[in-house]
């Protein structure tokens, strides 16, 4: 074992790349929430770009080191703390036998990533080690359960430009892919979509995103359930968008205005309730040259 | 015939139909199959539903238009003429007890229906898997005799027992957990849908048919059934 859970007040899960398969199996895609914190982490430490982290979610968490190792910890700053003293984010990191690892309080972002040297080596389970918990699909971190993480030989670090670090506190624009029933919504309709400022509200977690805002409307309130692409953006009933996250169910029956684009995704999971978001339009090519990028970079293979 | 529209950065979908119809599953059950085989080089899932096929793909070796133009050409094919995928029909024992059914007896005073009426209405016939979603191993079983059909609960519960066999509107279904849910429950089998068993991830595939036929309560206890 490599590490030990001392505390695990909110919501700690490990996660990986995601369950990208099983769709057809009624499995959410689930993974972490914030995939460039999360590649970051593993590529600070020179990981396969899809080893499990731990995904710690507004903190209150404490692990204590059992081996000596090498850790990265991304994404928010949660305080994190190694034996009381602030320790170092966005950069590979030393620990011996007996340190603790503490995260307190959000000061800026909502989830932080925990890296370690060869990742974490948690039970596979439908090719995937990411924990759903809608899914009944492993457990949140309690105290007392002990970690392993797998072999590694070499020890090689690499560093990140500062410039890369994002600040969480700024505004957010989602660009939106005009996928689905993007064209049956009015132009007013889609007018006042863009045009508005949409509030997060507390109905926000790794199933979706809760907006509120002016409601739109949508000749048909239900329509026959289809499959649902990841920042795919429903309108409910009430008019008023979520955003399917990770967690979100394979099939759904609400109109979708459009899908956001996932690297957008990755800044939203980091944006505490009460925050304003915008919509503006992406189109496809420019969606997958950017994403391209970011995968050739992080060696990520699909 | 089909149409094919844009679903996120990495997926598209493909429309069969636009409503409901017993012959989609087997075309879409079929084409999945075949896409699946043609395609394994790019494909990453394919999730069929109802009317739709959706599909995620590797971005980082086609683009969006190359991946339609390929996914055009396995259309144009005659997929109905090629035995691809053969469904199955599955068997599954319910009890219909006022015990573990419990809008049972509700349904019956609104249909005006006896007990037995009401199961052989609801076991009498194969029901088709025309999707699965809302959680792992959560089948839509279609089409529910119109003498029995019934919209979900206004105030969907918080818990409904593993194994609860519901109806809602045209559809019925097994919940495979313990879960919450708005659909009306007339009874409970005791076979374990769950992922505690790993195979169960493929226990239904669109295109299935499921025959749910009716156990006594004497044999849902005996098979350690819990009132």
């Amino acid at each position: 074992m490599s590490f030990i859970v001392i505390k695990s007040s909110f919501l700690s899960t490990i996660q990986d790349y995601g369950r990208l398969a099983h769709g057809k199996h009624g499995m959410s895609q689930s993974g972490v929430m914030d995939e460039h914190a999360y590649s970051w982490a593993n590529h600070l430490l020179s990981n396969r770009f899809n080893d499990a982290v731990i995904e710690i979610t507004f903190g209150g968490t404490q692990l204590e080191v059992l081996i000596d190792t090498f850790i990265a910890v991304t994404g928010a700053d949660l305080e994190f703390k190694v034996n009381g003293k602030p320790a170092l984010m966005w950069h590979g990191l030393q620990v011996s036998k007996g340190d603790l690892l503490s995260w307190d309080n959000p000061k800026s972002g909502v989830r932080a990533y925990l890296a370690v040297k060869g990742g974490f080596d948690t039970e596979v389970l439908f090719d995937s080690r990411s924990v759903n918990l809608r899914e009944n699909i492993g457990t949140k971190l309690t105290p007392g359960d002990q970690l392993s993480c797998q072999f590694f030989e070499e020890e090689t670090y690499r560093f990140i430009p500062p410039k890369y670090i994002p600040n969480y506190n700024q505004a957010i624009i989602l660009r939106l892919l005009p996928s689905y029933q993007f064209n049956e919504f009015s132009a007013n309709q889609r007018d006042l979509f863009f045009n508005q400022d949409y509030t997060i509200t507390n109905a926000n977690d790794r199933t979706g995103c809760r907006l509120s805002g002016a409601p739109i409307a949508m000749k048909k309130e239900r329509m026959v359930s289809e499959g649902i692409s990841y920042g795919g953006v429903e309108i409910s009933t009430d008019g008023l968008p979520i955003i399917l996250l990770k967690d979100a169910p394979s099939i759904g029956g609400y109109p979708k205005i459009g899908t956001v684009f996932s690297l957008d995704l990755a800044k939203l999971a980091q944006r505490q309730p009460n925050t304003q978001i915008r919509f503006e339009l992406m189109n496809i090519h420019q969606a997958q040259k950017e994403r391209r990028k970011f995968n050739e970079f992080f060696k990520i293979s699909y | 015939m089909h149409k094919i529209i844009l679903a996120g950065e990495n997926s598209i979908l493909i429309y069969f139909g636009d409503k409901i119809d017993a012959s989609l599953p087997e075309i879409i059950g079929n084409f999945a199959y075949q896409l699946k085989n043609e395609l394994s080089d790019v494909i990453i899932d394919l999730i069929p539903s109802y009317t739709s096929l959706h599909v995620s793909y590797d971005l980082n070796t086609i683009s969006y238009q190359d991946f339609c133009s390929r996914v055009e050409k396995c259309l144009a094919k005659d997929v109905s003429a090629s035995t691809t995928f053969t469904p199955q029909t599955i068997h599954i024992p319910v009890y219909y007890g006022f015990e573990v059914g419990l809008d049972l007896e509700r349904l019956l005073a609104e249909k005006e229906l006896d007990l037995d009426a009401f199961i052989d209405i609801h076991s009498s016939q194969d029901y088709l898997v025309h999707a699965i979603g809302f959680s792992p191993v959560f089948a839509f079983l279609g089409e529910v005799d119109k003498r029995i059909q019934t919209p979900r609960l206004a105030t969907p519960r918080i818990k409904i027992p593993a194994g609860s066999v519901g109806i809602a509107e045209s559809q019925t279904a097994v919940y495979p957990t313990e879960s919450s849910g708005g659909w009306n429950i007339i009874g409970r089998t005791l076979i374990d849908l769950s992922l505690n068993n790993p195979d169960n991830i493929n226990k239904f595939s669109v295109g299935d048919r499921v025959k749910f036929y009716p156990i006594t309560k004497d044999e849902f206890v005996n098979s350690g059934g819990t009132l």
